[in-house]
């Protein structure tokens, strides 16, 4: 799949997205509010389809946001789908594990180190934290940094 | 103490390296270094060595596992911290995760406990073969 090819197939779903961003000559952004962010890695992953590569996650100013990279192995390019999740409080997601085997680990760690909870995640256990790491305290968030 | 200058064993221990020190470590006993021919042999166990090689920062998992191993040890031993993580945890000091430095953890178990630093990200394997000789004719 060229880029043009791509540039179009995107905009199948630009109405789930608060916005394209083509930030470098290889990169895409997709914001997008976190109850679409299923759809939308589903449709990059298994209509596109482009590789997935791994899942990021921020402690941002105001919520949280989880970064989904996928690879358009064919030009290079990487399409990040950036979900924004606003409650701090309970701040949850879906899994897109339930697709996409290879994304379980990482949702793991993405969950130990920030606390947020991927719904429908087939095996949500602790992964990278110490046994005797206290319940309920993420190290990667910004009131624990302090 | 006599016991300890004459043929070393030493076991590896890894809390945390990023395998850079460890392949370092395993660099000295090929051909090119070959510390057999001084009597330096790594052993399986903990029970059977003279001197630990300890890498890494020293992680909130692997400090117990530490002194488990440390304690094993018939004494008197030498506790060799192996580069820059292990002697001062390094780049990663104040990370949420590091308990260490090695020292730090190994006196808590035994303040009587012979130390010896070998320094380096990753230490040459000249260098720990030097801390080696002079942390043993120190004692």
């Amino acid at each position: 799949m060229n880029q043009e090819e791509l540039n179009n197939r995107l905009l199948e779903i630009r109405d789930k997205l608060i916005d394209i961003e083509h930030t470098t000559n290889n990169r895409i952004f997709l914001p997008c509010e976190a109850e679409n962010n299923y759809d939308v890695c589903k449709f990059l992953f298994e209509d596109l389809p482009l590789r997935f590569v791994i899942v990021t996650g921020i402690d941002s100013d105001n919520c949280f946001e989880v970064l989904y990279h996928f690879s358009n192995d064919e030009t290079g390019h990487v399409v990040t789908v950036k979900a924004f999740i606003r409650d701090r409080e309970n701040p949850a997601i879906e899994s897109i594990s339930p697709f996409i085997p290879g994304a379980e680990w990482i949702e793991r760690e993405v969950h130990d180190i920030l606390g947020i909870e991927f719904k429908n995640h087939p095996n949500m256990r602790r992964l990278i934290l110490s046994d005797d790491w206290p319940e309920g305290v993420y190290p990667l968030r910004k009131e624990v940094q302090k | 103490m006599w016991s300890l200058k004459k043929s070393v064993w030493v076991f590896h221990v890894n809390t945390g390296a990023c395998n850079n020190c460890d392949i370092e470590i395993v660099n000295c006993l090929t051909p090119r270094y070959d510390i057999e021919r001084f009597g330096i042999k790594l052993v399986g166990s903990p029970r059977h060595a003279d001197a630990l090689l300890v890498t890494g920062v020293v992680t909130r998992q692997a400090a117990p596992r530490l002194i488990d191993v440390y304690r094993q040890t018939p004494k008197p031993c030498v506790v060799f911290p192996i580069g820059a993580c292990a002697c001062d945890t390094g780049i990663f000091r104040g990370g949420y995760h590091v308990v260490g430095p090695v020292d730090k953890i190994i006196r808590e178990e035994d303040p009587n406990a012979i130390i010896a630093f070998v320094p380096g990200c990753p230490p040459k394997p000249e260098a720990m073969i030097s801390g080696v000789v002079k942390a043993l004719s120190a004692i």
